[in-house]
């Protein structure tokens, strides 16, 4: 491991500008620095490959849906409580599944950035 | 089908929504309030008015009817529709409103600092809205017609005045409140009556007229490659929808607009329940709906086939009072949006140039409505997603994620996309019905990668014109908002 000094952000002095435009401004120049940006990466790597890991698991669960109807004989038309199997998976059971995907990536994200917001406030 | 209760239901709902419209140009006054809705809408509004403008005619009446033809082959429409949403969350949701541009072209614009870009991704999306806008108005055509018995332009005619008439009024703050009135309706709409159905066959104790595995038409059924082909359509497609982007931008942060996101995957969830419901009810004991030649009108026939007299009439009306909602909330969306892009593009993004483009941007569709066909809803609304998921897509996505990107990239892509996808559009559509050829009905599974590999290549190639301002426009996307007692 390399060290790196770290340094304080270059303050300028702030320029007189109204609401989000400042805010964004001042986010902004926060993470100017070199070390600041090796932050803004390792934070756009780890969204980014929990956004794929998420896809890729909801993506796997999907082809395995049909896949189980037609490797198990028969499944497919079990009733149950009149409705055919088959239509309670594809119709019904799919959704609970993308619901659960969507609720891990929100609380990982935030997670994510909250360690990013850690990082970058103790530089 | 009663006509007289029918039509009132029609005009109570296009009078509800213009009255929200009125109410909400009191509170709508500069252009920020215009476009965006000042960005303080409250996320479970917001995820309803997501909702509601995202339940479209294919929704609405298209998915039941294809799963009354199709089996569980159709079930793939809804899945893809929600799941879209899932991917738009992953990839696109926190970025986007981070960004802080207003549209997709200023995105565009604001990640590879070039005018071009923004000119070629403008075209891009007027054409998606428009293609969008057809099947809504065909959709009305039908409903009207088989409704009240009236020519069906009248219906088509109908939505594009009341759209006008709501957007010119409010603006997107007044449209947010309409879009979230109409989810709700739209879902009681479809739950009520089916409820009722199966409540009455279920006292009745009514035999099925036939098996839900049974094909009620001799159709051949979608084989696997169609079914990947849609669903690539679908994921991919839903991120560059126009009038679904627009919406993140009224979320007072990044975090926000992820629960927004979440929210509307429930309520897209619970909506989509109920036109499986309808195709699964149809299937067993109406399937002489199917064989009919319009099988999106099951959901408009269906009540009054299994339930006798004024209750039939009843029900019947409400589904046609939802079914208006869809084609009202995904018109006035789409109009909205797009009345940004050609207002701030050509008319320099005054509060009457966003009227006179929301004018324009209704009535040209409704120009093509007439000249053209109605397909079935479904399949044609799948269409313009493999279109946006051929255009719009691969650059949203580049643009997000990969710092390589670069201006002459986008638009190779965004060409490639268009010339591609809508190529085979216009080829499938000439083509003798039954006889297209799957990879030309269904071009997104080779129209999708190809653009994104031109893209890539291209955007490598010239990695030169990357700009200077591209780290600090990732950074903007990416770090999460302070809160604000620190920025002060």
């Amino acid at each position: 491991m390399s060290r790196v000094r770290v340094t304080a952000p270059p303050t300028s002095p702030p320029t007189p500008m109204r609401g989000t435009s400042r805010a964004l401004e001042s986010r902004e120049a926060a993470q100017d620095s070199e070390v600041g940006q090796v932050f803004v990466r390792s934070l756009i790597r780890s969204q980014l490959r929990l956004a794929l890991v998420v896809a890729g698991g909801f993506l796997l669960i999907l082809a395995a849906f049909p896949l189980i109807l037609v490797v198990v004989p028969g499944l497919a038309a079990t009733r149950i409580a009149g409705i055919p199997f088959g239509w309670l998976l594809l119709g019904v059971g799919i959704y609970p599944v993308i619901g659960l995907s969507a609720w891990l990536y929100v609380r990982t994200a935030a997670r994510n950035e909250a360690r990013y917001r850690d990082l970058a406030g103790d530089q | 089908m009663n006509a007289g209760v029918a039509l009132t239901a029609v005009a109570v709902v296009s009078l509800a929504t213009a009255i929200i419209g009125f109410y909400g140009l009191r509170i709508s006054r500069t252009t920020g309030d215009f476009y965006v809705a000042s960005r303080t809408v409250r996320p479970w509004w917001n995820a309803s008015a997501i909702g509601g403008e995202y339940l479209s005619a294919a929704s609405f009446l298209g998915v039941a009817g294809l799963i009354l033809l199709s089996g569980t082959d159709a079930l793939w429409f809804p899945v893809g529709y929600t799941a879209g949403y899932l991917m738009l969350l992953l990839f696109v949701a926190a970025p986007l409103r981070r960004s802080g541009a207003y549209t997709i072209p200023d995105f565009t614009e604001s990640r590879l600092s070039s005018r071009t870009v923004r000119r070629v991704t403008s075209l891009v999306v007027v054409m998606v809205g428009w293609l969008y806008i057809v099947p809504q108005l065909h959709g009305a055509a039908l409903t009207i017609q088989i409704a009240t018995g009236l020519p069906s332009w009248v219906g088509s005619v109908a939505v594009v005045v009341v759209v006008c008439i709501t957007v010119v009024a409010g603006g997107m703050r007044s449209i947010t409140f309409v879009q979230a009135f109409q989810y709700w309706l739209k879902l009681t709409a479809l739950a009520v009556p089916i409820l009722f159905i199966i409540f009455v066959l279920a006292r009745e104790g009514a035999e099925p007229l036939s098996p839900p595995a049974v094909n009620p038409t001799d159709l051949a059924p979608a084989g696997p490659y169609q079914n990947v082909s849609l669903l690539v359509a679908l994921l991919f497609g839903t991120l560059g929808l126009p009038h679904v982007l627009v919406r993140f931008y009224t979320n007072p942060d990044g975090q926000s607009a992820r629960r927004t996101t979440l929210i509307v995957l429930g309520l897209l969830s619970v909506f989509y329940l109920f036109p499986t419901a309808y195709g699964l009810v149809a299937r067993m004991y109406a399937p002489d709906l199917a064989r009919s030649g319009q099988p999106d009108a099951m959901v408009l026939r269906l009540p009054g086939q299994l339930v006798d007299g004024m209750p039939g009439d009843l029900l019947s009306a409400l589904v046609v009072a939802g079914a208006f909602a869809a084609f009202l909330s995904t018109t006035s969306g789409l109009v909205v949006s797009l009345a940004g892009v050609i207002s701030q593009d050509v008319l320099g993004g005054s509060v009457r140039g966003f009227r006179l483009a929301a004018v324009v941007s209704a009535v040209v569709p409704l120009g093509f409505a007439f000249m053209t066909g109605s397909l079935a809803l479904a399949g044609s609304v799948g269409l313009v997603f493999a279109f946006t998921a051929s255009t719009v897509c691969p650059v949203l996505l580049l643009g997000i994620w990969w710092r390589g990107l670069t201006d002459a990239g986008a638009i190779a892509g965004m060409l490639t996309g268009a010339v591609l996808c809508g190529g085979a559009m216009i080829a499938g559509s000439m083509t003798a019905a039954g006889l297209t050829p799957a990879w030309l009905a269904q071009p997104a599974a080779w129209s999708v990668p190809a653009a994104f590999a031109v893209t890539v290549i291209v955007s490598r190639a010239t990695a030169h014109r990357i700009p200077a301002s591209m780290p600090r426009i990732m950074t903007r996307l990416h770090t999460p908002e302070r809160p604000l007692a620190t920025e002060r």
